[in-house]
């Protein structure tokens, strides 16, 4: 393969979870994750030792050559945030499809029903998208949505608002209005490891202002909403993800998308996507 | 049209109609060709190719509104004749024409529901005043089954015998077909379909 899909840093395990050896897989490879007094320590299978990074509670590492190091989320530093490991959860759909369906909002009053969005509002107002040139990343700012029911302590809904950014191809990172502190954002994250073209394992990453609920009801909540995403990502045809037009029809909704995989053929990305029409 | 047979096949079997509903969509295979099978309101049986144009979800878990089907990813409806005509996060547009679903020609006939791929060309098969029985799998391919009963291959394998059974087969993969029984009017269905069964167990040995 010589595109630059290799090239990138991957989450491969929690930081919280350092005492469990882990065999798993990356771009079709298996890998191993253990820990000795040095730290972590990831290993192809013939032994030879891989790059590491340990940020955002999960373990990166990379098979290639990256020649930058793994993006920030500055906001997440902030003191009174609960950072929250949900976990992990295996898809059997391409990475870049997980992503895509992280971008979307216009499937909230249809897959996350009454949660995070309700018929009849269904609509998707006009929003900004860019490619921003110097840090190489995709932005979808002005997102807004009816949300039925965005926070514990919100009595019916309200209009929420959202950015998406895209730092890496198989990460994205959420900012989303939060209810008890309107000048903050609260965080969520995907991190996406790619495990084959058409499997993955998804690790979602949380750094919010909630003092009302425990980490457990943080983390089930989660999980819900991932669980509803992926009767929807194992049923798409292909599972690979198309980035050339003409296979899917986008609207103006779909404007995060559409960025989305022109900065993937932009950038070379071509693992877990599907580049000629079937 | 299908290439397992090695001749054109113009019509292929896809279910009993009992089967499916009225307001309800189920997934069916032919020859690897993901089709969503649906059934308006009104009654009217409709075959397309189980993916939304917009973000390639499956139309079979989809949910029948009336007369639209709509795809349980974003809502997007497609009329009778497969167009997307409402996409809720839009209310106020009206779809370009181009937005379809890909249909195909869906018919009934005594029960049985046939799907034409192809060109159409040619009666819908009959099946007579048979009754239908059941469907089920077997995993066999659909020119090893016609020549176990030495029966041309034909859409419909009609065997006659006791129970007067005619099976219409859908090829499902290159190894796989599911069948779609009928048998003549007056038979049990009980003892037919344990008749199948055998009749199952035999194919998948011989």
């Amino acid at each position: 393969m010589s595109d630059s899909s290799k090239d990138h840093w991957y989450p491969v395990g929690l930081l919280s979870d350092i005492y469990t050896p882990r065999q798993t897989l990356l771009f079709d490879q298996e890998i191993s994750l253990t820990h000795d007094d040095t730290g972590f320590v990831v290993k192809k299978s013939g032994g030879v030792s891989l790059p590491t990074i340990e940020r955002f509670g999960h373990l990166w590492t990379s098979l290639g050559q990256p020649d930058h190091d793994l993006f920030v989320i500055p906001e997440a530093d902030t003191p009174g945030r609960h950072l929250v490991d949900v976990g992990s959860v295996k898809v059997k759909c391409s990475p870049l499809r997980a992503v895509e369906n992280f971008l979307d909002i216009a499937h909230f009053p249809f897959i996350h029903t009454d949660i995070l969005g309700a018929e009849p509002h269904t609509e998707v107002d006009r929003y900004k998208v860019e490619i921003r040139e110097g840090v190489n990343e995709v932005w979808a700012t002005k997102v807004k949505f009816f949300q039925p029911q965005a926070a514990k302590s919100a009595e019916g809904g309200i209009i929420t608002e959202y950015m998406y950014r895209v730092p890496a191809p198989t990460c994205a990172v959420l900012y989303k209005t939060c209810p008890p502190r309107p000048k903050e954002w609260d965080i969520i994250t995907l991190f996406v490891q790619p495990l084959t073209e058409e499997w993955c394992e998804v690790w979602p990453w949380m750094a919010l202002y909630d003092d009302d609920s425990t980490m457990a009801e943080m983390v089930s909540f989660q999980q819900l909403i991932f669980m509803q995403d992926r009767s929807i990502l194992e049923n798409q045809i292909p599972l690979k993800l198309p980035l050339d037009p003409g296979m899917e029809t986008p609207t103006q909704a779909d404007m995060t998308s559409v960025a989305y995989r022109r900065w993937l053929k932009r950038i070379g990305y071509s693992y877990g996507a599907q580049m000629v029409a079937a | 049209m299908t290439r397992l047979w090695g001749i054109v096949l113009n019509w292929i079997a896809v279910g009993l109609a009992e089967d499916i509903p009225v307001g309800t969509v189920v997934p069916r295979r032919v020859d690897g060709l993901d089709l969503a099978i649906w059934r308006s309101g009104l009654g009217r049986f409709h075959a397309w190719d189980d993916r939304c144009p917009h973000r390639g979800m499956r139309l079979s878990h989809g949910f029948v509104r009336g007369e639209v089907l709509a795809c349980v990813y974003h809502g997007w409806q497609y009329n009778l004749d497969g167009a997307c005509d409402y996409i809720p996060a839009h209310p106020d547009l009206t779809p370009p024409k181009t937005i379809c679903a890909n249909t195909y020609v869906c018919e009934t006939r005594n029960q049985a529901l046939w799907v034409a791929l192809g060109t159409v060309n040619g009666d819908v098969p009959d099946i007579g005043d048979r009754i239908p029985i059941r469907s089920l799998d077997i995993s066999c391919g659909a020119p090893a089954i016609a020549r176990y009963f030495d029966h041309p291959q034909d859409p419909l394998i009609v065997l006659r015998g006791k129970y007067d059974l005619a099976i219409a087969l859908q090829p499902s993969t290159s190894r796989s077909c599911f069948a779609h029984v009928f048998a003549g009017a007056g038979q049990d269905k009980k003892i037919v379909s344990r008749y199948v069964e055998k009749l199952r167990d035999e194919l998948e040995a011989a």
